[in-house]
């Protein structure tokens, strides 16, 4: 990185004054960062790189952008490892890697394209054009290696697919930038504020979704533990199911829709056993059936959880009966419940090692637990055990 | 009421087109090229309107509106900002609700405040070409006009809200200083947003796919807002639903807290913190086995105790929601008493005075108590409730948060509790089948 900076520089056209004030630029906005849906943080870093290659790219000097991006990368990653968050340095090393190469392709990308574009179209929309056409080359990156680096148990595919819906907060950072390296030759001193001035509408806008998120996810599983608290169902079960369900949900190539569905229906199935402590339930017993119909009862007292009250519903229906096919209408995330709430309880609760529980699953394959989710369940847990 | 909404409509788009013929007589129109970006933004501003903050939805077209007028400059602003403003008569809740005359009123009043706002930009125009030495007087009058813009609206609307509903207590002043703060903000966004317009035509696009990027995100989050407190309020009407005895029994203790609050001028986030910690004060009985609840007659200590600890893990289950924290706070307070005696929750320990937010929601928890049927006892009177509240009023209770209730409860017109029944111990009697009502 330090070469590509000096290599960079000493090949500028450009001041050597221009290429640090654009390096600083870059450090120190990337300071700035934003919770995107997906889990990934955004930083100010990558509008400032947008805008420096438009300022300094329209003489067509390309080891100028480079040198800057360079110098404003690294600088900016000593800054934040001095003065970050920690939510921010916990990702600063990958972070920084993906985020400057990110700017790398997005700085040659536009160089290239506007003068490919500049003969095409002439000069005067080809900056725009380039400047657009890069910036989907540059979001394409980011998502594709954000999903590629993320550790998790989830599948790359479904990563992706999240990454993809973290286009606002990407489109809010070209389009800042691409405003300020507008609206800067004009305007001098009032280009910050007329720049930043919308973006920190949408910046407070994206930052409380994200508070707002969290918040509805942790109350969901706050309410689902409840019965756990009051000792009316196993402690950790509703968290441990929604773990591999949501794991399971995501290796059966789910969308992200129907995987936050998952995980509340999986969080909240046994919500129903906080009726358990009736006396009158207690002397005439219950089913599993009463659990699911209780606790969708519950659920469906909220409007917005209708889709997950239908799911807790029918989480203990076989996925076929004898002598017919497959229950069309049963739907996967109910069919993925059911197998991961047993899979907990046998771990868990009867003390079995993976292979027994999966043997368990298994065994039930004929009409209880669909194959299909069963086999998901085995890579997911096989994943985790030493191979031997 | 109809008719005199009619009658104000009319009255209201006469107005409106009044000051668009004034603002047509005097100003020239601008060519569509420039014109139409700017009404198809308004439009979809203004149909697409989300709640920014807990009360500020209008603002956002005012600043098109002003951003408008100073694109299109000096000739052209008042009728600028009129055009505009008549294009965008209407909110997404409007269609759905068929709300015409109101539609009707809005229109009128946004046109005359857009054109009076208008013609307040004039005189800050550079005369010859634009540059960025004309942004800060261009800033300062866009402020102005803002201010104009807002003071016109607010007026002509709370004239048509005094004038259709009768209401009798409309006090806007006490929000004055929020609004004026987002008012100037708005209309130096506006400003600077359409002097920006004469310098650099291609920024305008960034700037408003900008905001209809942000716009995006607002309205998702208030979608996840409304989510969160219709789960939690869903979730707790549901479980409470399984005993007779307390149904109703939070919504209602959140209605009087409410009461009591705006009494005691709460606003926004306080009001509503207010609120949400009456929603789950009960919260921790949903843990408490069934039969502890349901005892008829008085707990002994060992189940009070019982009682105690059930409830508490609960709370702190709920604590673990960062957003909660404040709520949970409040409600495990709510047992304690006015002179620091009782038990209190997490984090109260014995003879800590509670929290105001604490002592409204006790005296509005104990009222409801008393005015509703238990399993020990009937309801109570009303009076007897008060003569209670009030007799323990300097112990107990704090006596300003109990004067509150009792006047707001007593100039809502509403009763609760039984017509007359005015002692504990005949309440017990008859629920025990002894005595006669």
């Amino acid at each position: 990185m330090l070469g590509i900076a000096f290599i960079g520089v000493g090949q500028s056209d450009s001041s050597l004054v221009a290429v640090s004030i654009a390096g600083v630029l870059i450090a120190g906005a990337a300071l700035i960062t934003v919770p995107a849906s997906s889990g990934n943080r955004f930083s100010l870093a990558l509008a400032a790189a947008t805008a420096v290659p438009l300022l300094i790219g329209p003489i067509f000097d390309f080891g100028g952008a480079i040198g800057a991006v360079a110098v404003g990368f690294l600088s900016g990653w000593v800054v934040l490892q001095l003065f970050g968050s920690d939510e921010q340095t916990a990702t600063a090393d990958s972070d920084f890697l993906r985020q400057s190469f990110g700017a790398f392709l997005f700085a040659a990308f536009y160089v290239a394209l506007e003068g490919a574009a500049g003969l095409w179209i002439g000069p005067a929309g080809a900056n725009l054009v380039a400047a657009v056409a890069a910036a989907l080359v540059w979001f394409a990156f980011e998502t594709g290696a954000w999903a590629m680096t993320t550790y998790d148990r989830v599948s790359r595919r479904y990563l992706l697919r999240l990454a993809v819906e973290d286009w606002p907060v990407a489109f809010s950072l070209f389009a800042v930038g691409a405003l300020f390296a507008y609206v800067l030759p004009e305007l001098g001193w009032w280009a910050p504020v007329v720049a930043l001035l919308p973006y920190s509408f949408a910046h407070i806008a994206f930052y409380r979704s994200h508070l707002a998120r969290v918040t509805y996810s942790q109350t969901i599983r706050s309410l689902a533990r409840i019965p756990e608290v009051a000792g009316l169902s196993p402690d950790g079960h509703s968290d441990r199911t929604a773990d591999l369900s949501v794991a399971v949900a995501t290796e059966l190539g789910l969308n992200p829709h129907e995987v936050r569905m998952v995980e509340y229906a999986a969080r909240l199935h046994d919500i129903g056993r906080i009726t358990l402590n009736e006396l009158n339930i207690i002397k005439v017993g219950f089913t599993d059936d009463d659990i699911a119909r209780w606790g969708s009862e519950i659920i469906s007292e909220a409007p917005f959880l209708t889709e997950v009250a239908a799911l807790v519903r029918q989480q203990h229906d076989p996925y076929r009966r004898p002598g017919e096919r497959k229950d069309p209408d049963l739907p996967i995330p109910s069919k993925i419940i059911k197998a991961a709430s047993a899979y907990d309880h046998a771990t868990s609760e009867l003390g079995f090692s993976t292979l027994e529980a999966l043997e368990v699953l298994h065994r039930g394959a004929a009409y209880d637990f669909d194959p299909d989710v069963v086999e998901g369940i085995r890579h997911i847990v096989m994943l985790g055990e030493p191979k031997s | 009421m109809q008719a005199v909404k009619v009658r104000l409509a009319i009255a209201y788009a006469g107005l409106g087109a009044v000051a668009l013929g004034v603002a047509v007589a005097t100003q020239e129109f601008p060519p569509l090229r420039d014109w139409a970006p700017f009404a198809v933004v308004a439009f979809l501003t203004v149909y697409h309107a989300v709640e920014v903050n807990d009360h500020l939805t209008a603002s956002p077209a005012a600043m098109i509106f002003l951003a408008t007028a100073v694109a299109f400059g000096a000739g052209h602003a008042a009728l600028g900002a009129a055009a505009i403003s008549a294009v965008s008569p209407v909110t997404k809740s409007d269609i759905a609700e068929r709300r015409v005359a109101l539609s009707v009123i809005n229109w009128g009043q946004t046109v005359v405040a857009a054109v009076l706002a208008g013609f307040v930009l004039e005189p800050f125009f550079p005369t010859g070409a634009w540059s960025q030495r004309d942004f800060p007087l261009v800033a300062v009058g866009a402020m102005l006009a803002s201010m104009v813009y807002h003071l016109v609206n607010w007026g002509l609307v709370s004239l048509a809200v005094r004038i259709v509903y009768r209401k009798r207590e409309v006090r806007p002043w006490s929000r004055m200083g929020s609004i004026l703060r987002s008012t100037v903000v708005m209309g130096f966004v506006g400003g600077l947003l359409g002097a920006t317009y004469h310098l650099v035509p291609v920024a305008l696009p960034f700037i408003f796919a900008l905001f209809g990027v942000g716009y995006l995100a607002f309205s998702s989050l208030s979608e996840l807002r409304e989510a969160q407190e219709a789960t939690l309020r869903g979730f707790i009407k549901a479980l409470e639903a399984k005993d007779l005895y307390t149904r109703g029994h939070t919504e209602r203790v959140a209605y009087f807290s409410q009461l009591i609050a705006e009494r005691m001028n709460y606003r926004g986030t306080r009001l509503e913190r207010v609120r949400w910690a009456a929603l789950i004060h009960d919260v921790g009985k949903l843990a408490v086995p069934r039969d502890l609840i349901r005892k008829r007659g008085r707990l002994e200590d060992g189940e009070y105790q019982q009682l105690q600890v059930h409830a508490h893990v609960v709370e702190d289950l709920l604590a673990e929601v960062e957003f909660l924290r404040p709520m949970v706070e409040i409600a495990s307070g709510h047992h304690s008493r006015f002179d620091g005696g009782g038990y209190g929750g997490t984090g109260h320990a014995h003879g800590n005075p509670p929290s105001q937010e604490a002592r409204i929601l006790a005296v509005a928890d104990a009222f409801d108590a008393m005015t509703s049927t238990r399993s020990y006892r009937v309801a109570l009177s009303q009076e007897f409730a008060f003569q209670e509240l009030r007799a323990n009023a300097g112990t107990q209770f704090d006596p300003e948060v109990v004067e509150a209730l009792v006047q707001s409860v007593v100039e809502s017109g509403e009763r609760y509790g039984s017509p007359n029944l005015g002692s504990e111990e005949a309440a017990r009697l008859i629920a025990e089948g002894k005595g006669r009502p």
